[in-house]
C-alpha cells in the first residue's frame, strides 16, 4: 500500500512540476497580459517569429494551433466548445461557412492595410466585397514536372501535352475530384465550373483517354514520390509543386495556357470568436507589407500582398511559374461551390474515371 | 525453457530488428543535413537546436505527458475500484452485465469514442481544452484497468481474506494490507498500460482537442499538409532515448529492491 501512495505522489509531483514549467514557458513565449486571441491555421503556415512580434507591438498574447483539413476546421468551429478568433480556411470552405453562418463580417475600418492587397484578389465570386474574408496566400493547380527524366522536351504549356502517347504510364494526378474533372474542362476550353452535362460528358470521355498515362492517383505522398525521382510528371497544386522543387532542384512547374484553378487561403473570423477586437488587429497586422513578406519567405507559397511584394526579392516575385503575369492570370478561375448535386457529379465521374483505370 | 536452438534465436533477432528497424531509421536521419528523409549528406544537430527553441512544441510535449500522467492516476483510482466492486458483486446476472459493458467500450473504435465526447463536451458547455482531453483520456483508460486488475482479483483465494477476518482486520485493514498489496502487479500494469494509451491516443484527443491545447500527435497530423520537418525526426528521436532511460532506471530500482512474487507484504 505504501508503495502505490508513494508511487501517486510522485506522478502528481511530477505532473505539477511538468505544468509550472509549461506555465513558464508560456509566459515567456508571449506576453503576461490576460488579452489573447486564438489563431487557428494549416501546420507549417505562420512564421511563428511574428507571433512574438505581433504580441510585443500589440500586447496581445496569440494562443496558435494547427489544423489539418478545412474539414476538420469548420467541425471543431461549428461544435461550439472553442473560441478561435481568426482562422485560415480554403475559398470553397468560406462559403460553405457562410451558408452555415458561422462567420462574423469584418469590419474593414479596423483593417486599413486591405489596401496593400493587390485589386485582383479582392472581391472574388466566393466572398462579394470582400465581407467576410482577407486573403491570405493563393495559388494554382499545374503540373510539376522532372525534365531529367523526359526524353524530350516539354514545357507544358498546354494541357494537350499530357495526352502524348511519348508519355505512358508517366503521369500522377492528385487524388481530388475538382482538380482532375477542371483538368479534363479547362483542356478542352470549357469553364471548370461547368454544369452542363454535354461538356461534362466531354470531359469525361477525354479524361478516359489519359488513363494510359497516367502512373498513379494519390494525395500528399506525390511530394515525396517527385522528390526522389519516381515519376516525372504530377498534377498538382502550386504550394506541393513548390514543397519538391525546395528539395529536388531540377523539377519545374507550369501552369498550361488554357487556364487552371485559382485558389485561396483566407483569413476570416468565425463565429465562435471571443476577442473579435484583436482578430481584426491580427488580420491587419498580418497585411502590413513588411509582415507578409517576411511571411511569404518564410511559407514560400505566393502572397497577394502587392505592398509587401515589392519588399521581397525579385527573382522569387519575378517567377512567373508562382507569380504568373497578368495574360495567365486572366485564364485562371476560382471554385465556385456548385451545390451537393453537382459536387455528386463531380465525385461520382471522378470516381468512375478511378475505376476505369484498372 | 531450455537452451535456444539456432531457429529460435535467428526468428528473435529478425523480430527485433523489425520492430525497431524503423524508429532507428528515423532517428538517423534526424541528423541529416540535407533536410529530408530521402538522402543523407552530412551530419547535423541543427534539428535537435530547432527542437529546443520551439517552446510551442516543447509545451505540447510537456502537455502530452502531463494528461497521460494524471488520466493514467485517475483512471488506475476508479478502476481498481471499479474492478473490486465487480468482483464482489453478489447477482451474477449484474455482474456478466457490468463486465460485458466494460468490454463493449474497449472494443467501440475510438473515432465513436471522441466524437461523441465532442458532442457531449458541446452540449453540456465544457470548453474545449485540457479538461476535456483530460476528461476523455480518463473515460477510455478506466476499462483498461478494470481489465488489467481484474484476473488479479479472481486468482486471489478468498481464504486469504477469511484469514484476515479471523485474526480481526477490520474492513479496511482487509483493503489496504491483503487486498490491494496482492492485486498491486496489476494496478501497476494496468497504470502503465494507461500511460501508454494516452501518450498513443490521436482519434479521441483528436475531437476534444482546441482552444489553442492540443497535444503530440494531433500536432503532428496537422503538420502533414506542409510536410514534416526533420525537427520532428529530432524529437522522436529525444523522446527514445528519454523512454529507454526511463526503463533502465526501473530496472535498477526493482532489482534493488526486488520483493518476493507472491505472498503478502506490507
Amino acid at each position: 500500500m505504501k508503495e502505490i501512495i508513494r508511487a501517486a505522489v510522485a506522478v502528481i509531483v511530477v505532473s505539477a512540476l511538468l505544468l509550472y514549467i509549461n506555465s513558464q514557458l508560456g509566459k515567456t513565449s508571449g506576453s503576461t497580459g490576460s488579452d489573447t486571441i486564438t489563431v487557428y491555421n494549416w501546420g507549417e503556415y505562420l512564421d511563428p517569429e511574428l507571433l512574438d512580434q505581433f504580441t510585443e507591438e500589440t500586447g496581445i498574447r496569440v494562443v496558435y494551433e494547427t489544423f489539418d483539413s478545412n474539414e476538420a476546421m469548420m467541425t471543431k468551429v461549428q461544435q461550439g466548445g472553442t473560441s478561435y478568433d481568426v482562422a485560415m480556411p480554403s475559398e470553397y470552405m468560406i462559403e460553405n461557412m457562410k451558408e452555415e453562418d458561422l462567420l462574423i463580417p469584418l469590419d474593414h475600418s479596423k483593417i486599413p492595410n486591405l489596401k496593400n492587397i493587390d485589386p485582383y484578389f479582392l472581391d472574388l465570386p466566393f466572398d462579394p466585397d470582400n465581407e467576410y474574408s482577407v486573403p491570405y496566400f493563393w495559388g494554382t493547380v499545374g503540373i510539376a514536372f522532372n525534365p531529367d527524366l523526359l526524353e524530350e522536351d516539354f514545357d507544358f504549356t498546354s494541357w494537350e501535352d499530357l495526352w502524348r502517347p511519348e508519355l505512358r504510364e508517366q503521369i500522377i494526378l492528385v487524388d481530388s475530384a475538382r482538380e482532375v474533372m477542371g483538368m479534363g474542362l479547362n483542356s478542352l476550353g470549357y469553364s471548370l465550373n461547368s454544369t452542363d452535362e454535354s461538356e461534362l460528358d466531354a470531359a469525361s470521355a477525354k479524361l478516359d483517354e489519359l488513363t494510359p498515362n497516367v502512373k498513379a492517383i494519390i494525395g500528399d505522398e506525390i511530394v515525396e514520390m517527385m522528390r526522389r525521382n519516381e515519376a516525372a510528371i504530377a498534377l498538382t497544386w502550386s504550394g506541393q509543386a513548390l514543397d519538391m522543387m525546395y528539395i529536388n532542384e531540377s523539377i519545374d512547374f507550369a501552369v498550361p495556357e488554357e487556364g487552371s484553378n485559382l485558389w485561396f487561403d483566407n483569413m476570416i473570423i468565425p463565429k465562435t470568436a471571443a476577442n473579435v477586437d484583436g482578430a481584426h488587429q491580427f488580420i491587419n497586422f498580418m497585411l502590413d507589407a513588411e509582415v507578409a513578406a517576411q511571411n511569404a519567405d518564410w511559407v514560400g507559397y505566393s502572397t497577394p500582398n502587392a505592398a509587401g511584394l515589392e519588399l521581397m526579392d525579385p527573382e522569387v516575385t519575378g517567377d512567373e511559374r508562382f507569380y504568373p503575369d497578368e495574360e495567365i492570370r486572366e485564364r485562371l478561375e476560382v471554385y465556385r461551390n456548385l451545390g451537393p448535386e453537382m459536387t455528386g457529379e463531380y465525385n461520382e465521374r471522378f470516381l468512375r474515371f478511378k475505376m476505369g483505370m484498372n | 525453457m531450455g537452451k535456444q536452438s539456432n531457429i529460435q534465436k535467428f526468428f528473435l533477432t529478425i523480430v527485433f530488428i523489425i520492430l525497431y528497424a524503423p524508429i532507428f531509421f528515423l532517428i538517423f536521419y534526424s541528423f541529416n543535413s540535407n533536410g529530408t528523409m530521402s538522402s543523407f549528406e552530412s551530419f547535423t544537430w541543427e534539428h535537435y537546436a530547432a527542437v529546443f527553441e520551439d517552446t510551442r512544441l516543447i509545451m505540447i510535449v510537456f502537455n502530452t505527458v502531463i494528461v497521460a500522467l494524471l488520466s493514467a492516476l485517475v483512471s488506475t483510482a476508479v478502476g481498481v475500484l471499479g474492478a473490486l466492486a465487480i468482483v464482489y458483486l453478489k447477482n451474477r446476472k449484474l455482474r456478466n452485465t457490468l463486465l460485458s459493458l466494460n468490454n463493449v467500450l474497449i472494443v467501440s473504435p475510438d473515432v465513436i469514442i471522441g466524437a461523441s465526447f465532442l458532442i457531449l463536451f458541446t452540449a453540456v458547455g465544457v470548453r474545449l481544452g485540457f479538461a476535456s482531453v483530460l476528461i476523455s483520456h480518463i473515460a477510455f483508460s478506466i476499462p483498461i484497468v478494470v481489465l488489467m486488475v481484474l484476473p488479479k482479483l479472481l486468482e486471489m483465494s478468498d481464504s486469504l481474506i477469511d484469514a484476515a477476518r479471523d485474526l480481526g482486520a477490520s474492513g479496511r485493514d482487509v483493503l489496504t494490507r491483503v487486498i490491494i498489496p496482492y492485486i498491486k502487479p496489476g494496478i501497476f500494469a494496468g497504470f502503465f498500460l494507461a500511460l501508454t494509451y494516452s501518450l498513443d491516443d490521436f482519434a479521441v484527443t483528436f475531437f476534444v482537442t482546441g482552444n489553442g491545447f492540443s497535444t503530440l500527435s494531433v500536432e503532428i497530423y496537422s503538420m502533414a499538409r506542409a510536410g514534416i520537418t526533420l525537427t520532428i525526426n529530432a524529437l522522436s528521436g529525444l523522446i527514445f532515448i528519454v523512454t529507454v532511460g526511463l526503463v533502465l532506471v526501473y530496472y535498477a530500482l526493482n532489482r534493488r529492491n526486488r520483493t518476493p512474487v507472491t505472498g503478502v507484504k506490507k
